[in-house]
């Protein structure tokens, strides 16, 4: 109950509260979410009345669509933080269209998409999930292309959020050699205005964190360079590690299962790419705040970073492999060849010239 | 008068599957089943360190996000000879278990219900009614007349909005729809606790495994969460107890709701126990090995629904086929490879999009057509739930006997639409019963003091033979999953991945042999083409995941 | 008749040497952050955290101390000047070249005669000043990460467009041909010393070298 006392939690309308229950949310659990929301947001808490309006005013209709995806971000969504954001979510926007759960199949289906276009046009959210790719082969949906289907709903969208790695930058499919020629939402639909919710999958916090921010004050978070808000992806991972203390310290787990990964230490030599990583996994963690890779014992491998399917493997190594070795050679394998080769080439140089004849001695005689 | 349908999207599966069928005189006289997305994740691995393999094919699949990481493992781990820590077993089962259950669970209620339950029929109920009905059939304790009241006023509010969201356009009111407005309402009741509930129970995935979807400590040899009972950072008796909390908030539901709402239903639709049959081959690759390697469910293959034999099963009789499907084979399309031999080399020949049509006298699909010694099988929990059956499996025995009786219904009735949604209940039930044992062996290692969770005698590639093969097998929750790897100067070689979808979602073959799916389809009835309720009924009792079909 | 000029003024010989103090030190720090080899028990030690702070301390004063030498080639004398570095441009500079390069591998006798920089030398300095510029970017641009807005962040913002981990391999990899050519150029000074006669070793301490005008070529 100690929710309700905060002042900015008790100056919620009691009409708005009212209304929630008449819908069977606790009014508990709606000042719960909003504080929660509010805060993820990272917002003064005085705003949490403005939050809940928003909530309340506009079930703002949703299409999600879903592309060349694995239906993780989807999940992610079902898992959705706050006690009852699945519910107040379900509540909250208007899905109009969502494969996975919609009750409607096939031309129906469709329909259901086509009408909220229409009806909706330039006032809805597109969600996209999964990667586009440029060839329509490789992805129809009711006989249309995924191309096709962004731009259609991209192009008609108030906004869209690109949400998992593979929608915000191309992702798995985009990885070498993109046997597809996966794109991101951005590179597919250039025009349109676009956030970039990555991750592998995305962390449905940070997913409704961007939706309430949106009905909150009309507007997308602000972002970084590659288009994510900066509330979830403005700080590297490393920078807010729970295993910060044991880097520093020089406290490396060496190998997994030593005592020292038994008591989380710091998994740097293991691989991990917190250092390299924009997120705010060690803060927001996972399905309601259980856990995160780091915690549970496994580096971070960088699921929010463009081409990390790349650039961040092999995973269990901290660099990635020099280009033109093998994955067995480390870059200080090469450097260690590099300088011993140069210093044995020069060792003979050295030989050859202390007994080579040189013109200056004999010339002074 | 014979008519041609498609069904694309087919909705409230995984991925993107189109069914073609050919309606004549009310019933289903040949389909098709086809997916329409490729990624090529096959190709993708190519050239990169095995140990990596893992966090690939994960993401074949976010529903049954676990499933891959464990077959690549478990694919390298037989390649290179690695025996995993007793742990790192039973926290595989562990992980496997609670996937199993939660998956199902979602499967019975958000992506199968609403085929059998008409929601709109739910306003109408009366609410004490239901909460009589609801107490006849289970202890669950939320099943108050007050209790039903509440659902049904919030779901009269929401469609008083007249904006139904995603349950708009839908097959609202068909004939084929049979439950009384009363048990409509207690399944629309269960669906919203369900919801819930999932999101709950899979924190077992957090707790273990960092996250859910896609989990992060799989590891060659292992796991990469630590077991230590004086570690603050590793599984100790605090996050056992919590385990242990929520395993048996996993099996109350199940005992308690999905259990008896399953057998409250099936009786209105006893019809669809002579429906959707299917190709009548069963395969299993069984799981949930104990400390000496023997699985809980065991291995096996059954042919032509004969439960009187249970053949052997020989992972060198499986093969895939491409002749219908959009890749070439460079020794020919007519030619069936063996995973290790296998090839993906993509070749779309189908209609460019936008398209009304497939041409499947062609190629139609980015499925492969996997057969075991020249056999369409069909994976699953049914397959699954047979084998164990016919093996006498205790548990598994009990399960199927009580449910077969209290339905009235004959051991044939479990080859059909309907036998495939109990068995998945079958399923669900033994391994939520299941995983708390697994939980208290855990936590008795480690009060001995056995802390190993990871073998890292061959973690460093410089200790691998110059080539290897291995291949890694897992039961799914939607059934028999194999990975096969070839390893060469510590590099992946090839790798390919049959999927329990691939099996049951593949087009014909090289012999017109249908598959699954499209064996099942035969037969069905379609009261109303325009509407084929009756459609999904079938295709959804297999649990359709197409991204891990095609990957 | 040999006579003692001065060549290296004092801006270079310092920077020279701050160079090579600071390249010393970021090399093995470098070393040990790119691989953290040594282990500890307790937090108390804070290895890590002083391998960082220590590399960029030294990190700052290498970026001091290679754009003052940067400065001076604009306003130091003939030896030090920006023209010494390309001398592919021009007619006499590529018979220098030449010359130098058929002495190192034994087809000449007698090197040709030079009073700065030998030629391949000057190129080999040419492509270490690169270096020296590639790893102070990727150094500033990863240490600017960690606060997202800073100044060195705003600037080098751009390059993570590189990706993140191609910044940390190139400046891992720097370091060794860094090592790689410090060894060459130890090397190659001690020759010179000896076989040239021209104090070249001590030149860099003391700046002046042994000149004879007679060979000497405008
Ligand atoms: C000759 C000069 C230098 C050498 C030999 C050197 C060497 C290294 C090496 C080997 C690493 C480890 C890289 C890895 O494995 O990820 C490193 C890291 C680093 N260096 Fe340097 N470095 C030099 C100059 C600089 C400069 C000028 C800066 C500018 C600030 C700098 C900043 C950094 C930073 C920020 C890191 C990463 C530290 C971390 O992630 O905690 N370095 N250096
Ligand atoms: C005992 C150690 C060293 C000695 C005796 C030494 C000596 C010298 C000498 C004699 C020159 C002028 C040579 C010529 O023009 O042919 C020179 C130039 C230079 N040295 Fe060294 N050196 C030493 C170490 C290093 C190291 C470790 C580095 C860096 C890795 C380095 C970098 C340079 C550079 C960049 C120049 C060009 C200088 C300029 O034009 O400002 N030196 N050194
Ligand atoms: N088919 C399939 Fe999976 C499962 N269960 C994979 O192995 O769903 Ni995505
Ligand atoms: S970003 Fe990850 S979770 Fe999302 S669709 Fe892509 S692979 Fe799946
Ligand atoms: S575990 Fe990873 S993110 Fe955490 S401190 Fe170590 S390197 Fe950084
Ligand atoms: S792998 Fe992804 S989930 Fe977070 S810890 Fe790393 S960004
Ligand atoms: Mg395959």
């Amino acid at each position: 109950m100690k929710e309700e006392q905060t002042p900015a939690a008790l100056s919620i309308p009691e009409e708005t509260l009212l209304k929630w229950e008449a819908r069977g949310i606790k009014r508990r659990d709606f000042i719960k979410f909003c504080t929660a929301t509010t805060a993820a947001l990272a917002l003064p808490i005085t705003l949490v009345p403005r939050v809940a309006q928003a909530i309340e005013d506009n079930r703002v209709p949703v299409i999600w669509v879903e592309l060349q995806s694995c239906t993780g971000d989807t999940e992610a969504f079902l898992r959705a933080n706050q006690p009852t954001a699945a519910e107040i979510i379900l509540d909250t926007l208007s899905i109009e269209y969502a494969e996975t759960i919609m009750a409607a199949a096939g031309h129906q289906a469709e329909k259901s998409k086509d009408d909220a276009i229409k009806k909706y046009q330039g006032k809805y959210i597109a969600i996209v999930e999964g990667s586009i790719p440029r060839d329509g082969a490789y992805c129809c949906v009711g006989g249309k292309s995924a191309l096709a289907i962004v731009k259609e709903v991209c192009g008609n969208a108030a906004a869209t959020i690109a949400v998992g790695n593979c929608a915000a930058f191309g992702g798995l499919p985009a990885a070498a050699p993109n046997p597809t020629g996966a794109m991101s939402v951005q590179e597919a639909v250039p025009g349109a205005t676009v956030i970039n919710l990555p991750g592998c999958p995305v962390n449905a916090t940070n997913l409704t964190a961007t939706v309430v921010h949106f009905l909150t004050f009309g507007k997308l978070p602000a972002t970084d360079k590659l288009g994510r808000p900066l509330f979830a992806h403005g700080k590297r991972i490393h920078d807010n590690c729970e295993r910060r203390s044991h880097f520093d310290a020089g406290q490396h787990a060496e190998a997994f299962g030593d005592p020292g990964h038994r008591q989380g230490w710091c998994l740097y030599k293991l691989g991990c790419k917190g250092p390299e990583t924009f997120h705010n996994c060690p803060t927001c963690r996972y399905n309601e705040g259980v856990s995160w890779p780091v915690m549970a014992g496994h580096g971070c491998i960088g699921c929010s970073e463009p081409g990390f399917w790349d650039t961040m493997s092999p995973f269990y190594r901290r660099l990635p492999q020099v280009p033109g070795f093998g994955i067995e050679t480390t870059a200080d394998q090469i450097g260690l060849g590099l300088a011993a080769a140069t210093a044995v080439a020069f060792g003979a140089h050295g030989v050859a010239s202390a007994l080579r004849k040189n013109e200056h001695d004999s010339k002074e005689g | 008068m014979a008519k041609r349908i498609a069904v694309d999207p087919i909705t409230r599966i995984e991925g993107h599957l189109r069914i073609e069928a050919q309606i004549d005189g009310g019933k289903i006289v040949d389909a098709w089943s086809s997916s329409t997305a490729f990624r090529g994740v096959e190709t993708i691995l190519k050239g990169r360190d095995p140990r990596d393999a893992h966090h690939f094919t994960q993401r074949f699949c976010g529903v049954c996000t676990t499933v891959h990481s464990m077959a690549s493992i478990r694919a390298v781990e037989d390649a290179l000879k690695i025996q995993v820590p007793d742990n790192a077993r039973l926290i595989r089962n562990l992980i496997m278990g609670i996937q199993n259950v939660q998956d199902h669970v979602i499967h019975f209620y958000h992506l199968h219900a609403l085929d059998w339950v008409d929601i709109v029929s739910a306003l109408s109920a009366d609410p004490v009614a239901t909460s009589k009905l609801a107490q006849s059939i289970s202890d669950w304790p939320k099943s108050s007349a007050d209790y039903f009241k509440g659902i049904q006023e919030r779901v009269k509010a929401f469609a008083g909005t007249g904006r139904l969201g995603p349950f708009q356009n839908a097959y609202w009111g068909h004939s084929a729809y049979k439950l009384p407005p009363e048990a409509n309402l207690m399944a629309v009741a269960h669906y919203l606790e369900a919801l819930e509930w999932q999101k709950d129970v899979i924190k077992i995935h957090a707790i273990l495994g960092s996250k859910n979807p896609h989990p992060q400590t799989f590891l060659v040899g292992g796991m990469s969460i630590p077991v230590d009972p004086n570690s603050q950072n590793a599984i100790n008796a605090d996050k056992i107890a919590w385990m242990m909390k929520l395993f048996k908030k996993a099996r109350s539901f199940v005992e308690q709701v999905y259990i008896p709402d399953l057998l409250a239903v099936a009786p209105f639709y006893l019809d669809w126990a002579a429906i959707g049959g299917g190709v009548g081959n069963y395969l299993s690759y069984g799981d949930f090995p104990d400390a000496s390697g023997q699985n809980f469910f065991p291995r096996g293959v059954i042919t032509d629904k004969d439960l009187a034999n249970v053949y052997p099963m020989d992972e060198k009789k499986i093969t895939e086929s491409v002749t219908n499907s959009w890749y070439s084979y460079q020794g020919g399309d007519d030619k069936a490879l063996h995973p290790y031999d296998g090839e993906t080399n993509a070749n779309y020949t189908g209609p460019k999009p936008p398209y009304t049509w497939l041409d499947t006298d062609q190629k139609y699909s980015w499925v492969k057509s996997p057969r075991y010694d020249g056999r369409p099988m069909e994976v699953g929990p049914l397959a699954r739930v047979l084998v164990a059956y016919a093996h006498g499996v205790p548990e598994v025995q009990g399960a199927v006997n009580f449910v077969l009786k209290t339905l009235g219904a004959p051991a044939s009735a479990l080859f059909s639409t309907l036998g495939r949604t109990a068995a998945r209940g079958v399923d669900a039930l033994v391994l939520a019963q299941k995983n708390e044992e697994w939980l208290l062996q855990l936590a008795d290692n480690m009060g001995r003091g056995i802390l190993d969770m990871h073998n890292g005698e061959m973690w460093d590639p410089a200790s691998w033979p110059k080539e290897a093969q291995g291949f890694g097998w897992h039961e799914a929750p939607r059934g028999a999953l194999g990975h096969w790897i070839r390893i060469k100067n510590q590099k992946i070689e090839n790798f390919q991945a049959v999927v329990p979808s691939t099996w049951n979602a593949g087009p014909r073959d090289e012999k017109g042999q249908r598959g699954p799916y499209e064996q099942a389809l035969i037969g069905t009835p379609i009261a109303d083409p325009e509407n084929p309720l009756e459609i999904l009924r079938t295709i959804h009792s297999f649990d359709p995941c197409l991204a891990c079909a095609v990957h | 008749m040999l006579e003692l000029r001065y060549v290296w003024e004092w801006p270079v010989r310092i920077t020279h040497w701050v160079n090579v103090v600071a390249i010393v030190v970021l090399s093995v720090t470098g070393l040990y952050i790119g691989n953290p080899f040594i282990s500890v028990s307790s937090t108390t030690p804070y290895v890590m955290g002083w391998m960082r702070f220590i590399h960029y301390v030294f990190a700052y004063l290498f970026l001091m101390s290679f754009m003052a030498r940067m400065v001076w080639m604009f306003c130091g004398n003939r030896y030090a000047s920006w023209r010494e570095y390309f001398p592919w441009v021009t007619a006499k500079g590529r018979e220098r070249i030449v010359g130098t390069f058929a002495w190192y591998t034994f087809l000449r006798k007698t090197p040709p005669y030079e009073v700065g920089h030998n030629a391949l030398a000057v190129m080999a300095y040419a492509g270490v000043f690169t270096l020296f510029l590639v790893q102070c970017i990727t150094g500033f641009a990863i240490y600017g990460q960690f606060e997202p807005g800073s100044f060195w962040f705003n600037l080098t913002q751009p390059l993570l467009a590189v990706g993140n981990q191609q910044l940390r391999l190139t400046h891992h990899i720097i370091m060794w041909l860094l090592i790689g050519f410090g060894i060459h150029h130890v090397y190659s000074a001690a020759l010179m010393d000896v076989k040239e006669k021209n104090g070249c070793l001590s030149s860099i301490f003391g700046g002046y070298k042994f000149v004879d005008p007679e060979e000497e070529v405008e």
